[in-house]
């Protein structure tokens, strides 16, 4: 059935997948693009992503009691009243941006007087999940726009100046929410995800990390054939990049796993349409093998959706965790057993090839009845050395601190 | 195992459709019912039986029916025009200033009514309604909406809707002058023809 599957890139907005139905008369009609690469025994499956939740929730409804983290750590809530609050950054006067999805909105979260209220800084945006700083000025990437507000910690009602045309990003929504992060070289980064569950599309367009210079110019291509990767971070005394990846759905329950990826050289290739996590060769994209590819750092699961991801660069979490990669991860829908909801670290080997994952903010997945109540999203390390935890479903960001 | 006790606790629920309903709302009955009776309340102060009907059931063309309808769909797509992301007119003033616990109490409100078919609903057409019944199923609508077209969370309940305001919407959703939170529905329909979806829109108008 993949094999029908064919890349045609048409009308703008629209998704560009088309599906042979040979009962449907005249003009194929195209599957969701969730849904593509679904086989014929998987379609009465009543798996599908799960709803958004675009209101508050009541402090008091918020799961902050039911997450677990290892001894001496502590989870608090930090601010909510965020609804679809997702990527985080943070501004040098200590304001955290939050970008979200569905409802369009830019947060910002500043403490005043021992308290943090958010407010809505940017609204209407499509799929503004973008968030990055820089040199006093807030980036926000909201599909194909990309929108710069200056001094924006002197001036938080700053109308933004518009970079969209410089750089000319493509316009398809589906995978086309970014992260976006500046890299020690100064240059912005952000992944172009592929506009569908799996397909053959343009290897130069999608299933990219990109960088470009602040001002949209000089577009280079970091890493070729990263399905999505909606997190990433530069591991801590190295100017090498790590980013989570979000392989594809309905090739079964355990295959194939999601993956943390090492973008040593720029411009190579990582596997996506014909490999994916551990050595997981598409059936339906046999053109190039395994081997071609560098393997993943780390395996992080089928489906649990990794997204954010940052190192540990603070001293207050204990020697262990220094230098440890924490991946937020979303939460499987594809899944019959549902996986992830939860935090997990990993620990690189002394040359960065490899990495060992261990579980540490839990409780959010409730394993016995198949449910969740809340979704970690991004991370962010604070000055002090805690760590934010941004989590979707509740518009929540809980704190993580240790005491010894 | 897992796979096959999930498939029949969804076919349950298609079986059961409105009981279901019935039941969630007792086993949260108190705090659903106090939702509901504020929701109703500020669904009179906004007058939204004008056109969506007193209980619920629209009676006016191209505009959908309420009653019975998803209380998650309800707010999702209060909150989408609240925040100017779906451009329906008249509902700009009818959304705006809501607050999300308002947005909350409507979704409660108008799931609580009982579903039912517009008093104006065409006879059917046995040709129509098998093309669009096939249509349906080659286009999968029954895994998302459910087999019995009641929908579940965000899906909207689409069965028994207003036929012509379910042509209208697949339109739109063909035409991209409509998205819902996402883009599904947009792929699903993309490339029909126009009597296509009128087939299917009398098909789930009738169910």
């Amino acid at each position: 059935m993949a094999s029908a599957i064919l890349s045609r890139s048409t009308l703008a907005g629209a998704l560009s997948l088309a599906f042979c139905l040979p009962a449907l008369a005249q003009q194929p009609a195209s599957p969701p693009s969730w849904a593509q690469g679904r086989s014929a025994d998987q379609a009465t499956s009543p798996l599908a992503p799960h709803a958004p939740r675009l209101t508050a929730t009541p402090v008091d409804r918020i799961p902050v009691d039911a997450i677990r983290v290892p001894q001496g750590f502590k989870a608090e809530l930090w601010a909510s009243g965020m609804p679809g609050a997702r990527m985080m950054a943070r501004g040098d006067d200590g304001t955290v941006y939050v970008g979200t999805r569905t409802i369009g909105r830019v947060y910002a979260v500043k403490e005043e007087g021992g308290t943090r209220t958010p407010r809505v800084l940017a609204q209407r945006l499509d799929q503004p999940n973008g968030v990055a700083v820089r040199d006093g000025s807030l980036y926000v990437i909201a599909i194909s726009k990309v929108l710069r507000y200056d001094n924006i910690a002197q001036n938080p009602n700053a109308e933004p100046v518009e970079l969209t045309a410089a750089f000319n990003l493509p316009t398809e929504a589906h995978h086309g929410w970014k992260f976006a992060a500046f890299g020690p070289d100064g240059k912005l980064y952000m992944n172009i995800g592929v506009p569908c569950n799996v397909c053959t599309f343009d290897e130069n367009r999608h299933a990219l990390i990109v960088r470009y210079n602040p001002d949209g110019s000089g577009r280079e291509v970091v890493g070729h054939g990263v399905r999505n990767s909606v997190g990433f971070d530069w591991r801590p005394g190295t100017n090498v990049l790590y980013a989570s990846n979000n392989a594809r759905d309905w090739a079964g329950n355990d295959t194939p796993e999601d993956t943390l990826h090492r973008l040593t050289r720029a411009g190579e290739h990582h596997g996506f349409p014909y490999c994916s996590g551990a050595a997981w060769q598409d059936p339906g994209h046999t053109g190039r093998k395994c081997s071609e590819f560098p393997a993943p750092v780390a395996l992080l699961g089928p489906h649990t959706a990794p997204l954010g991801m940052r190192f540990y660069t603070g001293t207050m979490f204990p020697e262990a965790y220094r230098g440890r990669a924490f991946v937020a991860r979303h939460g499987s829908w594809n899944r019959d057993a549902k996986s992830g909801f939860d935090v997990v670290t990993v620990a690189l080997n002394e040359d960065g090839s490899q990495g060992t994952v261990e579980p540490f903010l839990t409780g959010l997945l409730d394993s016995g009845d198949n449910s969740f109540k809340g979704r970690p999203t991004d991370v962010l390390m604070l000055p002090d050395g805690s760590m934010l935890v941004s989590d979707e479903h509740n518009g929540a960001i809980y704190r993580i601190s240790y005491q010894r | 195992m897992l796979k096959s006790v999930m498939l029949k606790s969804v076919m349950l629920k298609s079986v059961l459709g409105g009981l279901a309903l019935v039941a969630l709302a007792s086993s949260f009955s108190t705090a659903r019912a106090q939702d509901a009776a504020r929701g109703a309340a500020l669904a009179a102060e906004r007058n939204c039986g004008a056109c969506h009907g007193e209980r619920g059931v629209s009676a006016m063309q191209d505009i959908p029916s309420l009653a019975g309808q998803q209380r998650e769909f309800i707010a999702l797509q209060l909150v989408l025009f609240r925040e100017g992301l779906r451009d329906v007119p008249p509902m700009l003033a009818a959304a705006e200033g809501l607050t999300d616990e308002q947005v909350e109490d409507l979704g409660a409100y108008f799931a609580s009514l009982p579903h039912s078919p517009p008093e104006d609903r065409a006879r059917r057409n046995v040709g129509a309604y098998n093309n669009g019944a096939a249509l349906a199923n080659r286009l999968r609508c029954g895994v998302c909406h459910l087999p019995t077209l009641v929908g579940q969370n965000q899906v909207p309940h689409i069965a028994g809707q207003r036929e012509d305001f379910l042509a209208s919407t697949l339109r739109a959703y063909r035409d991209d002058q409509r998205r819902g939170s996402d883009t599904q529905m947009n792929g699903v329909v993309q490339g029909l023809s126009n009597a296509q979806i009128a087939a299917i829109a009398h098909y789930v108008s009738q169910r």
